[in-house]
């Protein structure tokens, strides 16, 4: 179970760094991208898996840590919230139910003659596509609540002297 | 001297919308720019007003509640920066407090916004160790994560290489989306978990920052540029999903 839990945090931290360069942060900041974006990733895994917990709810929660995250160590390092906490999100952003997603709706184009494998492919569209939009839509929240929260800290992260 | 106070004006703005053009051109969300365009302007000692709009900003600038000057900022095309969003916010906080003069301002923004992106090959390389970790991470096996590797590198090549060359946004999604995923294709030949990487090969092309940001822009109630970029994000999306139903048509009956 730790073995497992280890797997998932260090390839989220991979892909948050890969995904984060790709947005071309600050050097400094790559070691707390990939700090949030393995708790943040093994945190949901640990949920989802162990305790039962469903992929939206689970990423809300995953998506906070990381938003809080991002705000305690953007105050420590002086970036703003949104350059350490959105690459360490990306790895959450759910790929494989945005691919389901579609490739349900080619499979429902292929299977007029069907109706029960028609009617099949119908209802995977719709439960896949509703889960991706749900769980983007928690991945941004993550990052919003802790700036509506404490708009004080958030605003003057960058800010080297005088902070709140 | 009026003469003299007018060219400042005209200086200030001229400065600033460079600023306001750079922030919102590289993918920082609306309120943050509004915020620290402000505070650039106090430091300046002129008053802005800003309607801020997807491709454009109406820029009204005035000094001492007289002299008013207004410009329509285009937004460039820029690729995506967060060292630029770091750096410039520091520098608005910076100006800020010690009151810095516009020269010296306008001089420490240039030196930001010269700063070369990362060099072509480390992201080459950070991409599709992303792309291979993310494919370890959806449950494939360790063939399937170096065909990933493999085909995120030549979807990323000929991405940067259209870009360079020719060629409108939404084609060159499309072309590199297929060309990952019918690589990634190839794993249909061997024993693997080849719906896995097909999945994962075109992902680093998701446009997740703008998808972030366009939700952050709304929940702030910066609606109109909210939903502009994430308008913006599902086209893309849309093209990633036309190259790869082309690659799916193609190896489909491998995968059922």
């Amino acid at each position: 179970m730790i073995w497992a839990i280890l797997h998932d945090a260090v390839f989220a931290a991979i892909a948050g760094m890969g995904f984060g360069a790709l947005s071309n942060p600050p050097i400094k900041a790559f070691p707390y991208i990939a700090l949030l974006a393995a708790s943040g990733h093994a945190f949901r895994f640990v949920l989802m898996n162990y305790l039962g917990v469903d992929i939206a709810l689970a990423s809300l929660a995953a998506s906070m840590l990381i938003g809080f995250g991002g705000l305690w160590l953007g105050y420590i390092a002086c970036f703003p919230i949104t350059v350490v906490s959105i690459p360490a999100l990306l790895p959450m952003v759910p790929g494989k139910l945005a691919y389901n997603t579609v490739f349900s709706i080619i499979m429902f184009l292929q299977t007029m003659e069907d109706p029960e494998e028609h009617s099949r492919y119908m209802y995977m569209f719709i439960d896949n596509g509703i889960l991706s939009l749900t769980v983007i839509f928690f991945l941004a929240i993550g990052v919003i609540v802790p700036i509506a929260l404490f708009p004080k800290i958030a605003y003057t992260l960058t800010r080297r002297q005088h902070k709140y | 001297m009026p003469g003299s106070n007018n060219t400042y004006l005209a200086q200030a703005s001229e400065f600033i919308s460079e600023y306001i053009g750079t922030l919102m051109g590289c993918g920082v969300h609306t309120s943050r720019v509004v915020r620290n365009t402000n505070r650039i302007a106090k430091a300046l000692d002129v008053e802005v007003h800003l309607s801020v709009f997807h491709r454009t900003v109406i820029l009204a600038v005035r000094k001492d509640g007289e002299a008013m000057h207004s410009e329509i900022v285009e937004i460039p095309n820029l690729p995506i920066n967060f060292r630029f969003n770091s750096e410039l916010s520091a520098l608005s906080w910076e100006a800020y407090d010690h009151h810095l003069p516009l020269h010296v301002v306008k001089e420490k923004f240039d030196r930001i916004v010269s700063t070369p992106r990362f060099s072509h090959n480390f992201m080459l390389f950070m991409a599709g160790a992303a792309n291979a970790s993310f494919c370890r991470l959806f449950g494939g096996d360790w063939l399937s994560t170096l065909i990933v590797f493999i085909a995120t590198l030549v979807g990323f090549t000929i991405k940067a290489l259209m870009h360079k060359h020719m060629s409108n946004l939404h084609f060159t999604v499309i072309v590199t989306a297929f060309v990952s995923s019918i690589i990634a294709g190839v794993s249909v030949l061997f024993d693997t978990t080849s719906d896995i990487a097909i999945t994962t090969s075109v992902l680093f092309l998701i446009p997740g920052v703008p998808l972030i940001n366009g939700v952050i822009d709304v929940m702030e109630g910066y609606i109109l540029t909210g939903f502009a970029r994430l308008a913006k994000a599902f086209i893309i999306i849309l093209c990633i999903a036309v190259g790869l139903a082309m690659t799916l048509w193609i190896v489909k009956n491998q995968l059922i």
